[in-house]
């Protein structure tokens, strides 16, 4: 009987858990790292996986970095090739937790809260400590997370040549949107 | 007479070598569609390839064109899914219908990594062969 309960207790939390994961695969990550009057160095990933675990505000993005797409085919290449080395580092990922985040609290007009977290781009991690992020409950019942910050070049070991150094900015700003359904 | 011909001719190859120089640095975009693909696999098959073995499947299919072959699972506007295996990402003007979920189809894409989350590879500028 005590092993029957604690079979259905941990049913149910297995249950609750999987009740409590929003996701998408299709999310958005932009980045730009131009310097004015230069050519705009900027890409888009639109299949970004995101989950976000509203039991506990949890939530964790991963970006295949060959996903990125440039306007030019050549900044492209290169991008992959020199700097993110994308053969080498396939994966970056973004993760962190909300800090005292409810279900409960969110409805239909964004809010923002702050979040705790990492992020791992040609394998260096980097901490975004006490960084904002928008969050909207939808009428949909869907979620949107949304933000942006800024990583510095030199924190991921990313070599940039000389010839070059003066049209790239040594910061990039980073921006998200994702809009996950609950699964 | 020769000087003059010399000025033509260093003024001919530094238009040429304009021309070039132009069109190396604003070359075309990979076509996707119109690439012959590397490897030819099913959407199981190739899912567990990438979980036996994530590192030395990367290397073999990151950035290649491929052909997969699957029961559709799912379909989004901008995407739909082969088996629950393999994400493919379409343009909306290649969205694949509603009608098509759980049938056997074969596609193409280039292989952008393996989702290791949702244990799923994908692929993006996917066109539906048959």
């Amino acid at each position: 009987m005590k092993k029957l309960i604690a079979l259905s207790l941990l049913l149910s939390v297995n249950f609750a858990i999987s009740q409590n994961k929003f996701l998408t695969k299709t999310g958005v990550v932009n980045f730009e790292a131009s310097v004015p009057s230069f050519e705009e160095v900027k890409a888009k990933n639109e299949n970004t996986t995101a989950i976000l675990n509203t039991g506990n505000g949890e939530f964790a993005a991963l970006v295949l970095v060959k996903g990125f797409r440039f306007k030019n085919a050549l900044m492209e290449e290169h991008f992959n090739e020199n700097y993110a080395e994308s053969d080498e580092f396939p994966k970056a990922t973004f993760k962190g937790t909300i800090s005292n985040f409810n279900i409960e609290d969110l409805n239909s007009s964004e809010k923002e809260m702050e979040y705790n977290g990492t992020l791992t781009f040609h394998g260096k991690t980097k901490t975004l400590d006490a960084n904002s992020i928008k969050i909207t409950l939808n009428a949909d019942n869907t979620i949107s997370l949304s933000g942006e910050f800024k990583a510095n070049v030199s924190d991921f070991d990313i070599k940039i040549p000389k010839v070059v150094s003066n049209k790239l900015s040594k910061t990039v700003d980073v921006s998200y949107n994702f809009t996950l359904t609950k699964k | 007479m020769i000087m003059k011909k010399i000025k033509w001719i260093a003024l001919l190859l530094i238009v040429v070598l304009a021309y070039l120089g132009y069109n190396y640095i604003y070359q075309d975009h990979r076509n996707i569609s119109e690439e012959k693909a590397a490897f030819s696999v099913t959407a199981v098959s190739l899912q567990e390839k990438f979980s036996n073995d994530t590192q030395a499947s990367e290397t073999k299919f990151l950035n290649k064109v491929i052909e997969i072959t699957g029961q559709v699972s799912e379909i989004n506007e901008t995407d739909f899914t082969l088996d629950d295996a393999v994400f493919c990402s379409v343009d909306k003007s290649n969205a694949l219908s509603k009608d098509n979920l759980s049938k056997t189809i074969t596609i193409k894409g280039r292989c952008i990594g393996y989702d290791d989350l949702l244990e799923q590879i994908k692929l993006d500028q996917c066109t539906i062969i048959n």
